[in-house]
């Protein structure tokens, strides 16, 4: 990294790669399963969105489970064909044991499924806790 | 007044819930077999999960992250995923066996076949885990086990002669009726039994359920280190109270009953009914908290929203896990296969999986990105190493030492 990217400097392996990430209304929603890299207008590289989901897992896997693990992703998701979610790096307010995001991010799409299909059809889904 | 109550009560339910299937089990047939011979691994043991159950503790009330965040983070996703599938397969093995130890309480209780209060057990289990609060869960059951300080009160009024178990307790080598083999492989399962990595699991994520802080952690280290070793207490009390009525005779435990039958033996008819609601305390409760432990796992690996602390409907995947494993669990038992050799093999093969949870835990505790001035000091990382030596030894050994004493048959 240069002094061209404003900020605290992160080890992108160390302090990023696989930490929770957690949204504003503390709800957990997933983990930094990959990072895109960018050059930027200097020719630095930099950390430019996170992604998250068995799409971006998978990869990182290699080998046949990543390879399966990529197939089984896309062959349940909606898209033709489908690219992992993208967290853009501008929506990350800090770096800390999670990396804190700033949106309410949506649920991803099998999660969609799980709850409509399964976890709301059985009575009491929606009871508060305690 | 409040803070001790609080106190009070962390200190009694994790006395109450120290004692789980694996416990009974093993430390009633380890007491019938070799006497005291073996009481010092239940030593080792308890002060090793006290070790790392303080470190877990501290970690999830310092950062809020449980320690299959760690697993991950530490050892990224190829050898977390690895780890993963190891830690939840042993948990999952663990809450067949709890599951499969309620049904065997409540058939000694009733006389009706286990296999029919299975499916029951399973119901209830997962209305539990669905429907009933964390901290309700965690204090009502480990309340309840509190019955089975009744071992204690056995083993006192059994008036046995201290000097013999002492010197059973101090030998250096088994009784003449067993060989080295066997003496070993049971420590390992002993070691197991008290260090089974599903405690630290639920313990750290219990921890993020009840909203730990900073402040927690003197409340989080007086459970730790008054609750587990009293709990350890009454781990030897069922081994001695076996040691004082089985061993003589010569009588080896293979059922539930067994693990009963010196209360019986002493107290009669109302001991046994006191001892019957703490086998069902100690493994509904503990079977509350494998179940729990299997969707933290897997839910703490891929990031998903877990816990109890949200409603089901915003943990959607955490949920789904929780109802499969349990219909699996129960599916197992179905098969008719019986549930105290479940437990013997669920104990030794958390043996095998110790050093996969104990080492980024110890790792992660050492940290000062995370943990700021809370990091391990030297007392708690010699006890770490040693530990880790120790898990290291016993998860190597404990294969060969398996198919060796046939189990230790």
């Amino acid at each position: 990294m240069t002094a061209s990217v404003p900020g605290p400097r992160y080890d992108a392996a160390l302090n990023l790669l696989d930490r929770q990430l957690v949204d504003t209304d503390g709800r957990l929603v997933g983990k930094v399963d990959d990072l895109e890299i960018a050059v930027d207008a200097s020719g630095a590289f930099r950390v430019s969105a996170i992604l998250v989901g068995p799409g971006a897992l998978g990869p990182r896997f290699g080998g046949r489970i990543g390879d399966w693990i990529v197939a089984v992703w896309a062959r349940l998701h909606r898209d033709e064909r489908p690219i992992p979610r993208r967290l853009p790096m501008a929506e990350v307010v800090s770096v800390e044991s999670a990396v804190h995001v700033t949106r309410r991010t949506t649920k991803s799409a099998g999660e969609v499924w799980l709850d409509e299909h399964v976890i709301d059809r059985i009575p009491g889904a929606g009871h508060d806790p305690g | 007044m409040k803070r001790l109550f609080a106190v009070a009560l962390g200190v009694l339910t994790a006395i109450g819930g120290f004692v789980d299937i694996g416990d009974l089990v093993t430390n009633a047939a380890v007491g019938s077999r070799f006497g005291m011979s073996l009481a010092w691994v239940v030593v080792v043991g308890v002060i090793g999960i006290c070790a790392f159950a303080e470190m877990s503790g501290r970690v999830a009330a310092v950062s809020q992250r449980p320690t299959f965040d760690l697993i991950r983070e530490r050892l990224g996703p190829r050898i977390g995923f690895a780890n993963l599938v190891g830690s939840v397969a042993v948990t999952f093995l663990t809450f067949v066996a709890e599951i499969g130890g309620v049904a065997l309480a409540l058939a000694l209780a009733t006389s009706v076949n286990d296999l029919l209060w299975i499916p029951l057990v399973g119901l209830v289990v997962w209305l539990v885990l669905w429907r009933i609060s964390f901290g309700v869960i965690e204090n009502v059951f480990g309340l309840m086990g509190l019955a089975l300080v009744v071992f204690a009160v056995a083993v006192w009024q059994l008036t046995p002669d201290w000097d013999v178990l002492w010197q059973q307790a101090t030998a250096t080598n088994p009784p003449a009726t067993e060989d080295w083999l066997t003496y070993w492989y049971y420590a390992i399962a002993l070691f197991g039994a008290a260090m089974t990595p599903y405690e630290v699991f639920f313990f750290s994520s219990g921890g993020v359920e009840e909203g730990w802080t900073r402040k927690s952690i003197a409340t989080m280290r007086s459970n730790v280190f008054v609750g587990f070793p009293l709990g350890g207490l009454l781990s030897l009390a069922i081994a001695a109270s076996a040691a004082i009525v089985l061993f003589p005779l010569g009588v080896q435990v293979d059922t539930l009953g067994q693990v009963a039958l010196p209360v019986v033996v002493s107290l009669g008819k109302l001991g046994l009914a006191v001892t019957l609601i703490g086998f069902f305390a100690a493994t509904f409760g503990a079977a509350c908290e494998t179940g729990l432990s299997v969707g933290y796992s897997i839910g703490q690996y891929f990031g998903w929203q877990w816990g109890k602390y949200v409603r089901p409907r915003q943990a959607a995947r955490f949920h789904v896990v929780l109802l499969v494993s349990t219909i699996l669990a129960v599916g197992v038992l179905l098969t008719t296969v019986d549930p105290i050799k479940v437990t013997e093999y669920s104990v030794v093969f958390s043996a095998i999986a110790l050093p996969l949870t104990y080492f980024p835990i110890l790792v992660v505790a050492n940290d000062p990105d995370y943990m700021g001035e809370n990091v391990n000091g030297r007392g708690a990382n010699l006890l770490g190493l040693i530990y880790l030596v120790l898990v290291i030894v016993a998860s190597v050994a404990a294969i060969p030492l398996m198919i060796l004493t046939k189990a230790g048959q």
